[in-house]
């Protein structure tokens, strides 16, 4: 039977209007759209790691659209643009890329200059695994706990790098959790180191660092890849990118490939990683009580990891003579998010002492988490992978 | 399969013999839907590895009865640590897998490599393997490699398919069992990244003596005096009036606080000759007094 005008015309369109995102929209979908422009404007009004939070929340808008499955335009689908940019991150080679340009963007002259300050930065840590024991007590499995716990490395790519190996189906909400706890340092930070320091403490004045010759800043990425991965080869795809950028930089050979890989690169790649990030946090996965769960945990990461930094120097400084005291406020950078809980060091000691600048002090600590949240993710990877 | 997975480099070092059934009534049926005997091949490689050209054969000591695999069949590229396998019919014109020989039990079974000398592995099958028996490779409970005849029973007979089946993770398993509380692991990994860092800490007091050491005696002997003669009072001051100049320069450049320039910036010493013919001094005008 021949179909009149009017007939193919309304199937056509029945079959358009199927195709839409208003017909195939559920609640979910305009929550995490909302997510999405929260964390724009978080971004462009707030200023919040707007480099991460950009391409993450638009990421999310991205990822929301409704759609009906089999268009093959979603994430998920094999083959479609999105899912080969998402490849990035599920097979974790976006990280490594993202580590290739901290270390050609990274001074590590402030940790060369003073190397007990490493310690401090391993001391952060265990925001990592006191995360990982709350979480267990939540009733994460410990292969989740892990990848939960990574938040308090405060290091976005680590925790995606572990998050994809450990429990690929909570990355989302894990990667979403760790970027906007790191935006969210200048919050939490300060309140806790005013909490566990006293005003004398505050006012104390580190040394200045003792010059460091290029031969050294040379030698450490070198030493440093042999000694770390030695012990935890587990993080060799992290830790050996980071000190082969590092590599690049110092040399002075290689100049060209140091600025590429500090800019164009890690642009291209912090792009791609961000944008695909928030695409993947797809309602069904994301709009769950284990996200709940998740960011209660990254919160609790952050909070212990930056509160064993300051106890830590704190208790160092039993230790060290008079004149090597070290302040405790730049415990809290032994977190990572480099630089800005370094920033804040020396902020909250400006305003304790106009003239205690303790932003170079606080480098030292904060590159020295930098390895220590990879080599953490590399003990996660080898106990629990 | 349960075969060491130390990481072997490239080549066919890493293709094994896994397991074998040599009367087959009840197993595996092949693409004609006929049942024989079968030779599993395992790639114990992290990477896929092209098998082609390589000989199967349960006669050594005749090279021109080797069964080589034929080329130009994709699916003789074995992806990471999969099985492939053989059959044993005596009718290699039914396919790439089907073998030119039977296999007997008694029999040896080898692979050997394209230049038909090197026995890349062998196995010898029991004289007295059961029908609808295997003969299957795994690994005991000390690490070593042995095989074992399977029945299907609590041993399963697993042809195309890992030798051990894995149905958790077993580090998962022992940490939700033996740690519930996460201490263990804590303990293990913070004394991990501690003594990882700590090292590398010493590591870099080290090298910094060293290295400011062997300045400290470069810059006497160039200003010709022997390091061992100076009194360490004495001792020159190991921060230069340059060494800040250049920290002081490379922060600037670092945190970009001036345009792009396309000049270098040294911090040579330029030594000129004083005279008063090129002196600038005497080339400036005086600013006008008010």
């Amino acid at each position: 039977m021949e179909q009149s005008l009017s007939e193919f015309m309304s199937g056509n369109l029945e079959t358009f209007w199927a195709m839409t995102g208003f017909a195939n929209a559920t609640w979910q979908h305009f929550v995490m759209l909302a997510v999405g422009m929260f964390f724009l404007y978080l971004a462009i009004k707030k200023n919040f790691e707007p480099m991460l939070l950009v391409p993450i929340g638009f990421g999310i808008l991205i990822g929301n659209i409704p759609f009906s499955a089999g268009m093959e335009v979603g994430i998920y689908e094999e083959g479609t643009v999105l899912n080969i940019l998402y490849n990035g991150v599920s097979a974790g080679w976006y990280p490594p890329l993202v580590f290739l340009g901290i270390g050609a963007m990274t001074d590590f002259t402030a940790l060369i200059a003073n190397p007990k300050l490493m310690l401090v930065g391993a001391a952060a840590q265990f925001g990592i695994f006191g995360a990982y024991m709350v979480a267990l007590a939540l009733g994460f499995a410990p292969d989740q706990a892990g990848a939960i716990a990574i938040i308090g490395g405060a290091d976005g790519p680590t925790a995606i790098f572990v998050s994809s190996k450990l429990a690929p189906n909570l990355m989302g909400a894990i990667a979403v959790s760790a970027y906007s706890y790191m935006a969210l340092v200048p919050v939490i930070q300060p309140p806790i180191m005013r909490l566990f320091t006293t005003k004398k403490e505050r006012l104390i004045k580190m040394k200045p660092a003792r010059a460091v010759s290029q031969n050294e800043k040379i030698i450490f990425p070198i030493v440093g890849l042999l000694l770390t991965c030695f012990v935890v080869p587990t993080a060799l795809p992290l830790l050996g990118m980071l000190f082969f950028g590092n590599l690049l930089r110092e040399c002075g050979v290689t100049t060209r490939l140091a600025k590429t890989a500090s800019n164009a690169l890690t642009d291209i790649v912090t792009i791609l990683l961000g944008m695909t990030v928030g695409a993947s946090t797809q309602a069904s996965e994301f709009l769950t009580l284990e996200t709940i769960g998740i960011f209660f945990l990254g919160f609790m990461a952050f909070i212990i990891a930056s509160s064993s930094g300051v106890l830590f120097v704190k208790l160092f400084n039993l230790v060290l003579p008079k004149d090597k005291k070290l302040n405790p406020l730049i415990g809290n950078a032994g977190v990572s998010a480099v630089p800005m809980s370094a920033r804040i060091s020396n902020n909250l000691g400006l305003e304790y002492d106009p003239s205690n600048y303790l932003l170079m002090h606080a480098m030292g600590p904060n590159v020295a988490g930098v390895i220590g949240s990879a080599t953490a993710a590399g003990v996660l990877l080898a106990f629990l992978g | 399969m349960a075969i060491s997975t130390a990481a072997y480099a490239q080549g066919r070092k890493g293709l094994y013999l896994t397991e074998v059934m040599v009367q087959n009534d009840s197993s595996v049926v092949d693409d004609y839907g006929m049942r024989h005997g079968w030779i599993e091949l395992t790639n114990s490689t992290h990477a896929s590895m092209e098998i082609s050209s390589v000989y199967l054969t349960n006669d050594s000591t005749t090279p021109e009865k080797y069964y080589p695999v034929p080329l130009g069949d994709v699916n003789t590229n074995i992806p990471p640590l999969q099985q492939v396998i053989f059959w044993a019919d005596g009718e290699p014109n039914k396919g790439t897998f089907h073998t030119s020989f039977k296999i007997k039990p008694g029999e040896t079974i080898y692979i050997i490599d394209a230049d038909k000398k090197t026995v890349l592995d062998k196995v010898t099958i029991p004289s007295d393997l059961k029908p609808n028996t295997s003969f299957a490779r795994v690994e005991n409970e000390k690490g070593e490699i042995v095989w074992e005849v399977r029945d299907g029973g609590d041993k399963y007979i697993t042809p195309g398919g890992s030798n051990v089946i894995v149905d958790t993770n077993e580090k998962v398993e022992n940490f939700r069992t033996l740690d519930s509380n996460g201490v263990v692991l804590t303990v293990m990994a913070m004394s991990i990244v501690f003594g990882a860092l700590l090292v590398l800490c010493l590591c870099f007091y080290a090298i910094s003596k060293i290295g400011s050491a062997i300045s400290k005696a470069n810059k006497m002997r160039s200003q010709g005096v022997e390091p061992k003669t100076v009194a360490k009072a004495d001792a020159p001051a190991s921060d230069s009036g340059e060494e800040i100049a250049a920290i002081v320069m490379a922060l600037h450049e670092h945190l970009n606080a001036h345009d792009q320039e396309n000049t270098i910036l040294t911090i040579n010493k330029v030594k000129k000759a004083y005279s008063p013919w090129s002196s600038k001094i005497y080339g400036l005008r005086e600013l006008p007094r008010k």
